[in-house]
């Protein structure tokens, strides 16, 4: 089971959560791997507390090392191993397609029950295709208008994309290009439009879109919570993705604020050893449950 | 994927063919704050034209629906109940922790978008369209009739005083499944403002 943890804006949480959520997993007897690919600003490993590992993906990427699995990183936490980020590579936020559909592959084939898969900010090609790539695409949001905007934007693109890969025909593949920018000639303003468009040029390839979009199933995590209010904007945000998109989108959960998160951040301790009973702690601990009961048969107690 | 033309009532206000009075006015209230103009949960992802469209359909499915007589008819004519709309309860967040009684559970809250103030008027209103009697309030909240009468009537002479008028209210609130914060804010809103009145006269 591969998850991958995304979302349109760098400072929401993902390489947190995605630390803390493996450990939780790990605890539970699940054999888990991280993967640090924020190509452009790796630091689980020092959300893990570990040091900056000697060797990381960007020795897979440039050859240097053939195997994934001889740069897996064990940790002091049992059924537990990190993939560190790119340490050194300037440029590997631009890596060549070739490379990184070698790295999907590699990932793909690697022995875990689970692996998480942090990604980095933003809308890059390589984040979208890390995210469609996964069993399980989770979005990491706080509930303010910033990250919603960007969290918005990066599902358009990871859902347009995934579209455009569906569809077999050019003149479909362009109408969906057109379609990201609203302002686009053909007044195709949502994906109903798109459809009805794409109806006209190719019936085949408009079914072909209705039944992804049916599949396409991301999840979302609300970080840093101080409110009920802020808790029902993930039931919104589920209902307005339903209408906007026609997609079903799964709400895992919440995490609140909690000043014990930057605490253990700074101690370099993940929040889910240093004070579990904190209450974002336990947040994450139930969405890490909720996942590891996504795939009972995985589970080695 | 069916756009907001073709969905049935019940698929614009996301409940089940078979929902109560109950669950249709929280469900109308989830949907108000959800296509509230400042909602943040649509920022940046529709227009104002399409926010406005929702907006009505919302209403006017509300309209049908909560009235007994007209969502009969309506159910008469748009729906197969047997093989009705898609449904699935929001049951994520519930479900990582099916224990714990949750604080922050969305099941126990309700949302009203607007700056209704929920003055005894409105709150018997509600109740009526939900078609709840005043006993069965009272056998759910332990609250006596009498007081809940007194507060529907907005008999400000003989509301307790402000600390048990706060408790009865959000019980009260709850009891209708209303957002129990907003009804008190709203009581006492109307009665300062009745006091106001009063005391200028």
């Amino acid at each position: 089971m591969i998850w991958t943890i995304g979302g349109g804006k760098g400072g929401s949480g993902k390489s947190f959560i995605t630390a803390n959520i493996g450990i939780c997993l790990s605890k539970l007897g699940v054999r888990v791997i991280l993967i640090d690919a924020d190509l452009g600003g790796a630091n689980l490993h020092t959300l893990l507390g570990i040091s900056p590992p000697a060797l990381s993906l960007s020795d897979f990427m440039k050859r240097r090392v053939s195997n994934l699995c001889d740069i897996l990183i064990p940790t002091s936490i049992p059924n537990l191993q990190l993939l560190s980020g790119a340490q050194d590579l300037l440029n590997a936020s631009d890596a060549k397609s070739v490379q990184k559909r070698k790295l999907l592959r590699a990932i793909q084939g690697l022995e875990a029950d689970t692996t998480i898969v942090d990604l980095g900010a933003g809308n890059s090609l390589s984040v979208l295709d890390f995210f469609l790539m996964s069993d399980g695409g989770i979005m990491v949001v706080t509930p303010e208008p910033t990250a919603i905007e960007n969290t918005y934007r990066f599902l358009k693109s990871a859902f347009y994309r995934r579209l455009r890969q569906s569809v077999s025909s050019y003149p479909v593949k362009n109408l969906i290009d057109g379609a990201m920018d609203r302002k686009n000639e053909m007044n195709i303003q949502n994906p109903h439009d798109l459809i009805k468009a794409v109806r006209r040029i190719d019936e085949e390839d408009a079914e072909r879109i209705i039944e992804e979009v049916e599949s396409f199933h991301p999840n979302l995590i609300l970080n840093q919570v101080r409110s009920k209010k802020d808790i029902e904007i993930g039931f919104s945000i589920r209902s307005a993705c339903q209408r906007y998109f026609g997609i079903h989108l799964h709400y895992l959960g919440y995490v609140v604020y909690d000043q014990e998160v930057s605490h253990s951040i700074r101690r370099r301790r993940p929040l889910v050893l240093e004070n579990a009973r904190s209450r974002a702690a336990q947040c994450i601990t139930e969405i890490a449950s909720k996942l590891a009961n996504s795939h009972p048969m995985s589970l080695r107690i | 994927m069916k756009q907001i033309e073709e969905q049935t009532y019940y698929e614009i206000l996301e409940v089940n063919p078979h929902a109560t009075a109950k669950e249709i006015q929280r469900a109308y209230e989830n949907a108000k704050e959800t296509y509230h103009r400042d909602s943040l949960a649509i920022y940046s992802l529709f227009s104002e034209e399409e926010v406005n469209k929702i907006q009505a359909a919302i209403e006017e499915s509300y309209r049908v629906l909560v009235d007994e007589a007209s969502r009969k008819i309506y159910d008469q004519s748009h729906l197969q109940i047997s093989d009705g709309p898609k449904w699935e309860q929001p049951v994520e967040v519930q479900a990582i922790s099916p224990k714990k009684k949750a604080p922050l559970s969305f099941t126990d809250l309700s949302i009203n978008a607007g700056e209704e103030i929920y003055r005894g008027k409105t709150l018997r209103e509600i109740r009526e369209r939900i078609g709840i009697d005043l006993k069965a309030i009272s056998t759910e909240t332990k609250i006596s009739t009498k007081y809940l009468e007194w507060i529907e009537e907005e008999a400000l002479e003989k509301l307790p005083a402000a600390v048990y008028l706060k408790g009865f209210l959000k019980s009260y609130a709850q009891s209708l499944g209303l957002d129990p914060q907003k009804v008190v804010e709203g009581y006492f809103k109307f009665l300062s403002e009745n006091r106001k009145d009063r005391s200028s006269l």
